[in-house]
C-alpha cells in the first residue's frame, strides 16, 4: 500500500516525446485509470512508474520516497502485461512463484504462497500447467497472481484485458474491482476502453498526445470534461460547428448548419464576441425525437422565446435517414438541411419511428457544452 | 480534483536532471557496449589489427636472406606483384574459376533450392539432408571425393574436373542461401502469375527470382569469394595454378613476406571490387538489400 | 490442350530428372569415400576389391591419427566454447543498442566469412609469428573463432529477434537482476539457439583446414590437415577411413541439432 507522486514526468525518445509534464498524486489504495488512444503515453507513463523505464525529466515518488532512478527489479511495484508475457518454459506455479524465488523466499514457503494466489484468482488446479496451453482468461489470471504473489506496494496493469473477448473482459473488470476492494492496494490501470476505465475507476486520467489532460472522478470526467478531445473520446456525441451571433447578459446566440439559431444560457462569464468560431456537442441523451413539425412556438427565434417566455428550449425539425437496432436502445440518424444528427431512445418508448418520418429534435440549451476553436470548453457559467 | 498539468519545478532549467537525462539515453547502449565489448574487442585484436599489419607488411622492404627488412617503407613488393606476369595469368585464372563456379552455383542453386520448396515430406527432407551432409564435412574430403582414383568413368581432369569439385564445394551454400529466402515467399504469387498466362518456367523467372534476389546475392558472394581463393581443388585435381596456391608457395616456401602481403592486398581489393559489382548489378534486378 | 498437357508432362519429368540428378551428385561422392574405407588393398580403390576392416584397425593403431583426433577436439570445443561466448553475448548485446555502433558490429563480424581462408591464413601467422603465439592451440582456435563466430552471433541474431522481450520486462519487473534475468528468463528461451550455434561453431572448426595448415605444426596439426598431407603423399585408404569418422561425427551433430530443433530450421540457420 502505497500512495505515489508523478511530478513533471517526462520521456523523450530522441526528437519524438512520449510523456509531457505529467503531475499527479494517486492516493494510497486508490485504483487510478489512465484512459486514452494508442500512442497518448499512458503505458510510457506506466512503465516508468514500473521503473522498466526511466524518466528523460521529473520525479517518480512512492510514499514519499523518490525512486526516479530505481531500477524495475529494486522497485516493489508489479506489473501485468499486455501480452502477460508468462514465462513458457515454466510451470503456472514457477511463474507465480517467480518473483518470491527472487526475494529469496525459501522453497516451501513460495510454493505455498504461490499456490494460495492461484486459488485466490479460482486457478488453484492449474499450478503443474504449461502456461503456453492456457487461455487468454486463464493467463490473465495466472498473470494477476504472479504480479500479486509479491505483495506489491502497487499494483501496474498495462492494458491487460484488451486481449480478451467482450464478454470475459466485462466478467473481468468486475472480478479485478473487487480483488481491488479487497486488498485495499493502490493500482494503477491503463486502458484505451471508457467503459472499462468508468467500471473500474475510483479516478480518471485522459492521456492524449504525451500529456494528461483532465483527472477527476467519472462522473466528473463526463460531465464536465475539459476539451473538445475528452467530449470526443469519453462517448458518441454530436459535434456541431457553430459561429456566435450576438450575445447577451443572459445567453448567447449562435448559427449553424441546424438552420434555426440556438440558444446557450449563460451568464456571461464566456468572455465570446460576435464571429467567434464554436463547437457544440450534442448529446444523444439529451435529445428527445417526437414525431411531427414542431409547433410554432418552438421554431420562434431563439431571440423571441428567451425574450417572451425564458424558455432555453431549442427545437429543430428533421427527417429520420436511419434506424439502427442497438439492443437495449434505438439510434436514429435525422438529417436535418443536409446536415445528420443521431439521437437515441430505448425502444420502449411510445411509436416507433422508421426511415422518411418527420421528426423535431428537442434539447435544452443548458445541457449543450461549447467548445472553442482550440478544443478548449467554454465555461458558459460561473463555476 | 488533483491538477493535472501544472508547472512544476523540472519546468526549470536543473542541472541534476539533465545530466539524468544524458545517463537515461545512455543507459540502454552501456549496456549494450558492455555486452558487445568482448566481441568487438576480438575482432580487433584477431581481425582489424592482424590486417593492419599485414598491410605493414607490404609496404616493407623485401629481405633476400628471411622475410622482411622491419621498419622500413618501400613499394617493391607492390611493383613485384604489377611486373609480374606470371602474377597476372595466377589472377585472371582465379578470376576465371571464381566467375564460371558462382554462375554455376547460382543457377543450379536456384534450381535446387526451387525443388526443395516445392517439395514436401520425405522428399523434402532428403533434398535439404544432401544439402546439409557435404556442409559438414570438411573440404579435404570434399575435394579428395572428386579425386580421379575415385571416379570410374575418369572426370576430365584439369579445369573441368576443378570446376565440379569446387561447385561441390559452394553449392550447399548457394542452395541454403536461397532457400532460406524463398521458404518465406508466398506460393500464392506464384499462382496469381500463372492464373495471369504465365508458363511455369516463365512464372519462376518473373515472380519467385526477383523475390529471392536477396539470397542470389549472398550466393553469388559466397560463391564467388570462396571459389577465387580456391586452395584444395585445383592443387588436388590440376596442374593449374590458383592465386591460392601461389601466394602459399610465397609464404611458405620463399619466404617472401612483402611480397605475399602486397599479393593479398591487390587480391583483397580487386575481390571488393567484384563483390560491389555483383551487389551493383543484381540489386538492379532484386529491390532492396540489406547487408545482414 | 493435348500439346499443352504433353509440355506440362515434359516439363515435370525435367523437373524431377533434375533434382534427382543433382541429389546423387551430392551424396554419391561421400558414399564413395565411405565405401573405399572398406578396402583391403594398399592403393586406393573404387569400387573396393575386398571388404575388410584393416584400414579401420590401422586407424587405432596410428598415434599420428590418434593424436590429430586429438588435436581436432581440442580445437573444436575451444572454438565452440569462444565463438558461442562471444557470439550470444555480442548478439544479445546488440538487442538493447540504440547507438550505430550495432549497424558496425554486424559487418565486420561478417566480413572474415568472405576471405579467402589463405589470405586469412597468411595474416594470422605473420600476426602471431609477431605475438609468439606461432604453433599453439589457441592460434588455430582463435583463427577457428574468426569463422565460427558470425554463425553464432546470426543465428542468436534470429532467436533474439523471435523472443517475446515483454518476459524480460516481467523478469526485471518481479524483482530479477540483469544476471538473474538472463539466466532464469532468458537463458531458458534461447538454449536451443545456443547449443546449435556452439555444434556449428564446432563443425566449422572440425572442418577447416586452410588457416589450420598455416597455424598448425606437427604437434598440434587437426585432423583435416594431417590427411591432406597425407593425400600429396600416399593414396592410401586410411583417408577414406578418417572421413568416414569425419563425417560419421558431423552426422551425429546433425541428429543432436535435429533433436534439439528440426531439420528445416537448421538449414535455414546453416545460411
Amino acid at each position: 500500500m502505497s500512495d505515489i507522486t508523478l511530478q513533471g514526468l517526462e520521456k523523450r525518445y530522441g526528437e519524438t516525446t512520449a510523456v509531457e509534464d505529467v503531475s499527479v498524486e494517486i492516493d494510497d489504495g486508490e485504483l487510478l485509470c489512465l484512459l486514452g488512444p494508442s500512442g497518448s503515453g499512458k503505458s510510457t507513463t506506466l512503465r516508468m512508474l514500473a521503473g522498466l523505464e526511466t524518466p528523460t525529466e521529473g520525479a517518480i515518488r512512492l510514499d514519499g520516497e523518490d525512486v526516479t532512478d530505481q531500477p524495475a527489479y529494486d522497485r516493489n511495484t508489479s506489473t501485468v502485461f499486455q501480452d502477460w508475457a508468462l514465462f513458457p518454459h515454466k510451470t503456472v506455479l514457477e511463474n507465480v512463484a517467480f518473483g518470491l524465488k527472487m526475494r529469496d523466499v525459501p522453497t516451501d514457503e513460495r510454493r505455498e504462497r504461490a499456490q494460495a494466489m492461484l486459488e485466490r484468482v479460482q486457478m488453484g488446479g492449474y499450478g503443474d500447467e504449461d502456461p503456453t496451453t492456457l487461455s487468454g482468461g486463464q493467463k490473465q489470471r495466472v498473470a494477476l497472481a504472479r504480479s500479486l504473489a509479491v505483495n506489491p506496494d502497487v499494483l501496474l496493469l498495462d492494458e491487460p484485458l484488451s486481449n480478451l473477448d467482450k464478454r470475459l473482459r466485462e466478467d473481468m473488470q468486475i472480478e479485478l474491482r473487487e480483488i481491488h476492494d479487497d486488498l485495499e492496494e493502490t493500482f494503477v490501470h491503463v486502458t484505451h476502453d471508457q467503459d472499462e476505465a468508468f467500471t473500474l475507476a475510483d479516478r480518471i486520467g485522459i492521456m492524449n498526445e504525451g500529456e494528461l489532460i483532465q483527472v477527476g472522478d467519472p462522473d466528473e470526467v463526463y460531465e464536465n470534461p475539459k476539451n473538445r478531445f475528452i467530449e470526443g473520446f469519453l462517448g458518441d456525441t454530436n459535434f456541431v460547428d457553430a459561429t456566435v451571433a450576438r450575445t447577451n447578459g443572459e445567453a448567447v446566440y449562435v448559427e449553424t448548419e441546424l438552420g434555426a439559431e440556438l440558444i446557450l444560457p449563460s451568464d456571461g462569464a464566456h468572455g465570446l464576441e460576435s464571429g467567434d468560431e464554436l463547437t457544440l456537442s450534442l448529446r444523444p441523451e439529451i435529445l428527445s425525437i417526437d414525431r411531427g413539425e414542431p409547433d410554432a412556438a418552438a421554431t420562434a427565434t431563439a431571440d423571441q422565446r428567451a425574450v417572451t417566455d425564458g424558455s432555453t428550449t431549442n427545437a429543430v425539425a428533421g427527417t429520420v435517414a436511419n434506424v439502427i437496432y442497438r439492443g437495449s436502445t434505438v439510434r436514429y440518424s435525422v438529417s436535418i438541411d443536409g446536415a445528420s444528427v443521431f439521437a437515441e431512445r430505448t425502444d420502449a418508448s411510445s411509436g416507433s419511428l422508421s426511415a422518411g418520418d418527420d421528426v423535431t429534435l428537442e434539447w435544452d440549451g443548458e445541457d449543450v457544452l461549447a467548445f472553442r476553436a482550440d478544443g478548449s470548453r467554454v465555461s458558459l457559467r460561473e463555476p | 480534483m488533483t491538477e493535472a498539468t501544472s508547472t512544476s519545478a523540472s519546468a526549470l532549467p536543473n542541472p541534476i536532471s539533465a545530466v539524468r537525462s544524458r545517463l537515461a539515453t545512455q543507459s540502454g547502449s552501456r549496456r549494450a557496449l558492455l555486452l558487445m565489448a568482448p566481441l568487438i574487442a576480438f575482432e580487433l585484436l584477431i581481425f582489424v589489427i592482424p590486417f593492419a599489419i599485414l598491410l605493414r607488411i607490404s609496404f616493407a622492404a623485401p629481405s633476400s636472406d628471411g622475410v622482411y627488412h622491419e621498419g622500413t617503407w618501400s613499394l617493391e613488393a607492390y611493383q613485384q606483384v604489377f611486373a609480374s606476369d606470371l602474377i597476372w595469368s595466377v589472377l585472371g585464372y582465379s578470376f576465371f574459376l571464381g566467375v564460371v563456379v558462382t554462375v554455376l552455383s547460382v543457377a543450379i542453386g536456384l534450381f535446387y533450392a526451387y525443388a526443395i520448396w516445392r517439395s514436401s515430406g520425405v522428399v523434402k527432407s532428403l533434398l535439404l539432408f544432401s544439402v546439409v551432409l557435404p556442409l559438414l564435412t570438411t573440404l579435404v574430403i570434399r575435394t579428395y571425393a572428386f579425386d580421379p582414383l575415385l571416379v570410374p568413368a575418369g572426370l576430365v581432369p584439369g579445369t573441368a574436373g576443378v570446376v565440379v569439385a569446387q561447385l561441390y564445394i559452394v553449392l550447399p551454400y548457394a542452395v541454403l542461401a536461397i532457400y532460406s529466402v524463398m521458404a518465406t515467399t508466398d506460393w500464392h504469387v506464384v499462382e496469381a502469375a500463372r492464373d495471369l498466362g504465365a508458363s511455369r518456367p516463365r512464372s519462376v523467372l518473373e515472380v519467385v527470382v526477383p523475390q529471392v534476389m536477396p539470397g542470389i546475392i549472398v550466393a553469388a558472394v559466397v560463391s564467388f569469394a570462396w571459389s577465387v581463393g580456391a586452395y584444395a581443388a585445383p592443387e588436388l585435381l590440376s596442374n593449374s595454378i590458383t592465386f591460392a596456391i601461389y601466394v602459399e608457395g610465397l609464404m611458405l616456401s620463399d619466404m617472401s613476406y612483402p611480397t605475399a602481403a602486397a599479393l593479398s592486398v591487390v587480391m583483397l581489393g580487386l575481390m571488393s571490387g567484384c563483390i560491389a559489382a555483383i551487389f551493383g548489378v543484381l540489386n538492379r534486378f532484386g529491390g532492396d538489400f540489406e547487408l545482414a | 490442350m493435348t500439346s499443352n498437357l504433353h509440355r506440362e508432362t515434359v516439363e515435370t519429368v525435367a523437373f524431377r530428372a533434375g533434382y534427382l540428378a543433382l541429389f546423387a551428385l551430392m551424396v554419391v561422392p561421400l558414399l564413395v569415400v565411405i565405401a573405399t574405407s572398406f578396402s583391403d588393398g594398399a592403393r586406393i580403390a573404387f569400387p573396393p576389391e575386398n571388404l575388410s576392416l584393416t584400414w579401420y584397425v590401422e586407424f587405432f593403431d596410428s598415434i599420428r591419427w590418434l593424436e590429430a583426433f586429438t588435436s581436432s577436439i581440442i580445437v573444436g570445443v575451444g572454438t565452440a566454447a569462444l565463438a558461442t561466448l562471444l557470439g550470444v553475448l555480442g548478439a544479445f548485446g546488440q538487442e538493447f543498442d540504440d547507438s550505430s555502433l550495432g549497424s558496425v558490429v554486424a559487418p565486420l563480424v561478417l566480413i572474415p566469412l568472405l576471405i579467402p581462408p589463405v589470405i586469412l591464413g597468411i595474416t594470422l601467422l605473420m600476426y602471431f609469428n609477431e605475438g609468439g603465439l606461432r604453433g599453439s592451440y589457441v592460434s588455430i582456435i582463435l583463427a577457428h573463432t574468426l569463422w565460427a563466430t558470425p554463425l553464432v552471433y546470426f543465428v542468436m541474431r534470429s532467436v533474439f529477434s523471435r523472443f517475446d522481450w515483454q518476459q524480460l520486462d516481467a523478469a526485471h519487473d518481479l524483482g530479477a537482476g540483469p544476471v538473474q534475468s538472463f539466466v532464469h528468463v532468458v537463458l531458458p528461451n534461447v538454449k536451443h539457439g545456443v547449443f546449435v550455434g556452439a555444434l556449428l561453431a564446432f563443425i566449422i572448426s572440425l572442418q577447416e583446414f586452410v588457416m589450420a595448415l598455416f597455424l598448425s605444426t606437427s604437434t598440434t596439426q587437426t585432423i583435416p590437415v594431417l590427411a591432406w598431407t597425407e593425400l600429396r603423399q600416399a593414396m592410401d585408404p586410411m583417408v577414406s577411413v578418417v572421413s568416414t569418422f569425419l563425417i560419421l561425427i558431423s552426422l551425429g551433430a546433425l541428429a543432436l541439432a535435429v533433436i534439439a530443433t528440426n531439420l528445416e530450421w537448421v538449414s535455414k540457420q546453416l545460411s
